[in-house]
């Protein structure tokens, strides 16, 4: 083959490889590979929570293992009637009010620090490395220390206070970091443009800022609302007497060994599944109200 | 506001001002929620026990020379950062492909965030409640020992799925693995597609383009996920507890232990010990990457 | 105090940034409804003293007047101008009535009124139909009329363009040059126009101004920069002049005669410029268009300059030709043939030829 055919057919060969890729309907078997692992990931996901939710249907006589040894809503009622030490019920409403709580302050404050660290400030490399550290610390320590300090000012520990500032210490900065991901996208132009126009940085915010990050804002309230009705760490130390959801089942697998508890995971899960979920179909609606009226601006 | 993109212009007083006030809802939660308490902290390791769980306004080195002298605490470091380690490695390596998959073989942006959104539903679950459910899933009785015995993979129960080693780093990759995806996926997303057209118009492989395009540019969410994982699962005190059995504990768990006897300033000695451990893994992992020029661009 | 008219002085004005000048003494008037443009390279400061003149940036020294009043320290909407951002900046989430509109929301209209006035807008750069589209559902073209819509329902004095038209393709950038054109004069306000094309910047502008690293080489109406540049880098940056350099040999009354490599004895009118001696080193200028190419050994008409020269390349323009030959020393040599005269004889690549102009065509620059 000489010189000539051999360039040929290598172009040939290219071509048809590049015409391979460029076939944008074939997947190359990797994405099979890929859809399997992700469909693994899913179910690993998922199992513990399905069998706690399946559970929680045991049978009178079960166990707190498969199999299950019939139908019954059995546990649920045990959950709610009998009497124990502990107080689910408010728990679950501390939990659910600290959450929000958390979740507004949260959603204000990381959008006003993103903001902060568009420019370059005197002293943002501090505020930076302390904000990580925050999030690095380790829960119980903070707790600690928190739980140490009120003790020293007399001041008694509670879900509304100490709790709350525990927790916020964790969620700022997970917000902030969203914050800058989100806001890292936002063109300036459009505040620049928006400032020719005549509107003042109020107007720019509330115009012009908000409604474009809004997704990120909402990803910041989710995370918020997350991290808070589930956190642990934090608050074991600084919730004071009363409990929040999270500590009083830690206090319950401590001490029950039946399948209330799964019926009790079951219920809160609903709980939280019922909030967030009004939570985006009310903004859903809105944007779709929003959208509908064509040209549509208060 | 002047609005120059250009950073290397002396900022104005007032501007300054004006960042400060946008960032005080932070700095008034860190400061007595993060920066005190740790001076708190700080403060009381260097003070003396008394025997009734209070605290002697003494000077002593004595907590901390226990803590290095103990050979628990070497064995505990030991045993947690093992944990931590093979917690990152299968986040990292589960945590990559998923968010690979979802950025890169995912054509519809829509579906994207609702398959990533299917994976965050499982935390609305107590993590507390989580852990307990993997009994009935990985116990001698439980789903996965039957299912592999009723198809004759094998004839009796493997022990070592629950209250294990192996358990607790299945129960970390669970719950943390999502914190990997999340930064990667962030990162991933914003490489520009056209840059791999390029790199396979030139006839790069798929391997190259992983190599030389998708794992750099990813870089900064990798160390972000990985901050994550590393200082949760080294701050972490009862899942190790709970999915050992008993078995292992870590360096937190040990210092739970000892609060719950009131042994303040011990404790407090073991914390800041292990925060410097922290913070030294977490300067070295952002020594590899510029986080902030990353996230504030 | 309101600014009622759209002129222009820039006294003095000075940027930096960092150690840098961005903007380094820089004066200028720009009378009320002319179309400027501000043309040179990416760095020159062109956009730099646009958003100095629309208030995005403060100037570090000198003086800005809008109709007569020192602008400093007031925010762009009190200078009456309107700026219209390269990449157009419409806001995304807003439909293209709502953008338009978006003005007149900030100065607190009610929304049937500013839905008026906005839909007179689209009206007049034809985009009603779109109206209730997004941005993102539109074409460059479309977005940079919605973007112009925008600006101009403020009744500004001045509008400000970066660059409008770097992101269009060639069609579409041609059409939109007779847009703006139209606009301006259906509008009657001063257009102040930054671009790095020197086609466009003498299309539309009635005052040329180039830059060159913060300040203006030269200024004035489009066919004056063209024909007559001052130096060599206003002539190299406008295009369609030949420049290269030589060595005065004789001084001749009105005109003298100088030497280059590989070429000598070029005649050139001295216009009055500055005094020059035998031995000088002096840049001259020679019209692209004004060269035409001989076969060698042709007597030369008197009164012209001929370079005995080869053909290097020769390149289909349409309506000219763009014939490139041996450079005279390190510069280009580059003639611009008509279509019909260079095929009525035409030349090949390596072809030796004589380069002749009209004495009086040259250009001698400072």
């Amino acid at each position: 083959m000489n010189a000539t055919q051999a360039s040929i057919a290598d172009l040939a060969k290219r071509t048809r490889r590049a015409a391979k890729y460029r076939d944008e309907n074939r997947r190359p078997w990797t994405f099979w590979v890929l859809v399997a692992l992700f469909a693994a990931y899913v179910l690993a996901l998922y199992g513990p929570m399905l069998c706690i939710y399946v559970l929680s249907f045991q049978d009178l006589r079960g166990g707190l293992v498969f199999p299950m040894k019939g139908l019954s809503l059995h546990w649920f009622v045990d959950l709610f009637t009998q009497v124990r030490t502990g107080d689910v019920k408010g728990g679950f409403e501390r939990s659910i009010i600290l959450a929000i709580l958390v979740t507004v302050l949260t959603v204000v404050g990381s959008f006003m620090a993103g903001l902060a660290f568009r420019r370059r400030f005197r002293g943002d490399g501090i505020v930076f490395y302390l904000m990580i550290g925050s999030l690095v610390a380790p829960g119980l320590v903070l707790g600690i220390g928190i739980g140490l300090l009120f003790q020293y000012f007399g001041l008694t520990a509670s879900w509304y206070t100490s709790a709350l500032g525990a927790q916020l210490s964790w969620t700022l900065p997970f917000g902030v970091l969203v914050m800058f991901a989100v806001m890292s996208r936002f063109d300036r132009a459009w505040e620049e443009a928006a400032r020719d126009l005549g509107a003042s940085r109020w107007q720019i915010i509330r115009m012009i800022v908000i409604p474009i990050l809004a997704p990120g804002i909402v990803a910041v309230a989710l995370f918020g609302f997350t991290l808070s009705y589930d956190e642990f760490s934090r608050t074991l130390q600084t919730s004071g007497p009363l409990n929040t959801l999270p500590l009083e089942i830690w206090s319950m697998t401590l001490n029950v060994t039946s399948p209330s508890l799964y019926a009790l995971g079951t219920v809160t899960t609903l709980a939280s599944f019922l909030i967030i979920g009004v939570c985006l179909g009310a903004i859903a609606v809105m944007q779709k109200r929003r959208s509908n009226q064509s040209g549509s601006q208060q | 506001m002047s609005s120059s993109a250009d950073i290397s212009r002396p900022k104005p007083a007032r501007g300054n001002i004006a960042s400060w006030f946008y960032v005080s809802p932070l700095v008034l939660v860190l400061v007595p929620f993060f920066v005190v308490p740790i001076l708190v902290v700080l403060v009381a390791s260097f003070l003396e026990n008394d025997a009734y769980g209070g605290i002697v306004a003494n000077f002593t080195l004595a907590n901390y020379a226990s803590v290095f002298t103990s050979a628990l605490t070497w064995k505990l470091y030991l045993s947690t950062i093992k944990f931590a380690v093979m917690t990152w490695v299968l986040s990292l390596g589960i945590g990559f492909w998923i968010a690979y998959f979802l950025v890169f073989h995912v054509r519809n942006q829509l579906l994207a965030i609702g398959l990533f959104l299917l994976c965050t539903v499982p935390f609305w679950t107590s993590n507390i409640i989580r852990m307990i459910s993997w009994i009935p899933l990985l116990g001698k009785n439980g789903l996965v020992n039957s299912a592999l015995m009723a198809t004759g993979v094998i004839d009796q129960p493997l022990e070592f799925l629950l209250f294990s080693d192996f358990a607790v780093v299945v129960a970390y990759a669970h719950q943390l693995t999502i914190f990997m995806i999340v930064p990667i996926f962030n990162a991933m997303s914003r490489i520009d597609k056209r840059t791999l057209e390029a790199a396979r118009d030139a006839g790069a492989s798929r391997l190259d383009i992983m190599r030389h395009i998708v794992v750099p540019l990813s870089r900064n969410g990798i160390a972000l996920g990985s901050i994550f994982v590393l200082s949760i699962v080294m701050g972490d005190f009862f899942v190790v507890k709970v999915m050992s059995g008993g078995g292992s504990a870590s360096v937190v768990s040990a210092l739970f232990e000892d609060i719950a006897v009131l042994q303040y300033p011990p404790a407090a000695a073991a914390a800041v010990v292990l925060l410097l451990v922290v913070v030294v893994m977490i300067a070295l992992i952002l020594r590899t990457v510029d986080v902030r020029k990353e996230l504030a661009r | 105090m309101t600014i009622t008219t759209g002129d222009i002085e820039l006294a003095g004005v000075y940027k930096h940034f960092g150690g840098m000048a961005a903007v380094d003494g820089v004066s200028l008037k720009i009378p009320d409804g002319a179309y400027c443009c501000f043309l040179g390279p990416s760095g020159c400061g062109k956009t730099t003293i646009l958003r100095m003149i629309a208030g995005h940036e403060d100037p570090t020294g000198g003086e800005i007047l809008i109709g007569g009043e020192d602008v400093a320290g007031l925010p762009p909407v009190q200078r009456r101008t309107a700026m219209m951002f390269q990449s157009y900046a419409l806001f995304p989430h807003l439909s293209v009535r709502d953008n338009v509109a978006f003005p007149l929301r900030v100065r607190g209209q009610s929304r049937a009124e500013r839905f008026k006035v906005a839909d007179a807008m689209l009206e007049k750069v034809r985009l009603t139909e779109l109206a209730n589209r997004l941005p993102g559902q539109l074409s460059g073209g479309q977005q940079q009329r919605v973007a112009l819509a925008r600006a101009a329902i403020t009744e500004p004095r001045v509008l400000l363009l970066d660059e409008p038209l770097s992101a269009l393709d060639e069609q579409l950038r041609i059409q939109m040059r007779t847009e703006l054109r139209r606009m301006q004069r259906e509008l009657g306000i001063t257009f102040v126009h930054v671009t790095h094309t020197q086609l466009e910047a003498i299309a539309l502008a009635d005052i040329v101004v180039v830059m060159e690293k913060g300040k203006i080489k030269q200024a004035g109406p489009a066919r004056e920069v063209y024909a007559q540049p001052h130096d060599r880098y206003v002539a190299e940056f406008l295009g369609g002049q030949n420049v290269f350099s030589g060595k005065i040999t004789h001084v001749n009354g009105s005109s003298v005669t100088v030497s280059a490599p590989d070429a000598s004895a070029i005649v050139v009118p001295l216009m009055g410029r500055s005094v020059v001696r035998g031995g000088d080193h002096v840049d001259l200028a020679v019209r692209r268009d004004d060269i035409h190419l001989r076969r060698p050994g042709l007597t030369v008409e008197p009164g012209w300059n001929a370079i005995s020269t080869r053909i290097r390349t020769i390149e289909y323009q349409g309506a000219f030709v763009k014939v490139m030959l041996d450079t005279i020393g390190e510069a280009e040599f580059v003639a611009y043939v008509p279509e019909r005269e260079f095929f009525s004889d035409a030349f090949n690549v390596g072809d030796a030829v004589a380069a002749a102009w009209p004495a009086e065509r040259s250009l001698l620059l400072s």
